[in-house]
């Protein structure tokens, strides 16, 4: 783009607007995937905990369950979400676990907890992972 | 009819191409908004933890029977490493718990050791707290992590 040079017939260089547009949207591009595709993986019901030296999450959607603890404040009680179903009874749910850990060895589990439950709500969900025969599980945190 | 014929001149020797100096802004605008979104940006991070109870048994050499930490959570938001309490409820990063957390790691390790950590956390005690202690954990490089509440038989 651009044609070469950059300098007019008198020998002065010359302000070149179509490069510096390719940089300018390139620059756009990168700064708008970065903070969208962060955004969009955050559930507005649930207010995760800070961890600031947590780690990277791994990108392997295929190998991991990612359960859903929302707090109701009002109520006091907890409901367990998994793939955006409510599982107010834990057995269905420690059945589709088993199942898929069965099935895939290396299954682990994410635990998207609201940073106001009781630790006894975050003990019945990792008592449910356990029945299921999963090992592997992570807390989700935000990083600020 | 003659100023007609005019007007229809004008309009069309006026230039309707592409303007390139408000573009320039506009993208220079959303550019900046961006960037600094990016700074403010809250992203999503995990803390990873191993049940204990379930991981296969080493086939390496014999270990040293493995250290046994217990951390307490209260409700109150104070945090106790074998019943001493450390650091203020208020206090987020747990300065103090995860330098003797690391001390003890690195002291394990020289013995080949393994360190489990049981968290006995109280029942109302927040799942935020437990999860600074987690984070403390993380530092201090501890994964092997068991769970339990109100005195009740863990995970």
């Amino acid at each position: 783009m651009g044609g070469g040079g950059g300098g007019s017939e008198s020998g002065e260089p010359e302000f070149q607007i179509a490069p510096m547009i390719d940089v300018l949207l390139v620059l756009l591009i990168f700064f708008m995937s970065i903070t969208t595709s962060q955004v969009a993986k955050i559930d507005k019901e649930i207010n995760l905990p800070i961890a600031t030296d947590a780690k990277k999450k791994e990108k392997n959607l295929a190998n991991e369950a990612i359960l859903n603890i929302r707090w109701s404040a009002a109520k006091q009680e907890s409901l367990i979400m998994f793939q955006d179903r409510p599982y107010p009874q834990t057995e269905p749910l420690v059945d589709i676990l088993s199942g898929s850990k069965a099935q895939n060895p290396a299954y682990r589990v994410v635990i998207r907890g609201d940073k106001a439950l009781p630790a006894i709500e975050v003990q019945k969900v990792m008592a449910v992972i356990a029945q299921a025969g999963i090992d592997d599980i992570s807390f989700s945190a935000l990083n600020q | 009819m003659s100023s007609k014929r005019e007007r229809k001149v004008e309009a069309e020797n006026v230039n309707l191409g592409f303007q390139i100096a408000p573009m320039i802004d506009v993208v220079f605008v959303i550019m900046l908004f961006f960037m600094v979104m990016a700074g403010a940006v809250k992203k999503e991070m995990e803390l990873k933890s191993q049940l204990p109870g379930m991981a296969p048994p080493s086939l390496d050499a014999p270990q040293e029977m493995p250290d046994e930490i217990i951390v307490g959570v209260e409700e109150a938001g104070y945090v106790t490493l074998n019943e001493e309490e450390f650091d203020s409820p208020t206090d987020k990063k747990l300065p103090n718990f995860t330098a003797t957390l690391m001390r003890l790691k690195q002291e394990a390790d020289n013995r080949n050791a393994k360190v489990i950590v049981t968290i006995e956390a109280e029942e109302q005690a927040t799942y935020e707290r437990v999860i600074d202690v987690l984070n403390a954990l993380t530092v201090a490089k501890i994964a092997n992590v068991t769970f339990t509440v109100g005195g009740d038989n863990g995970f």
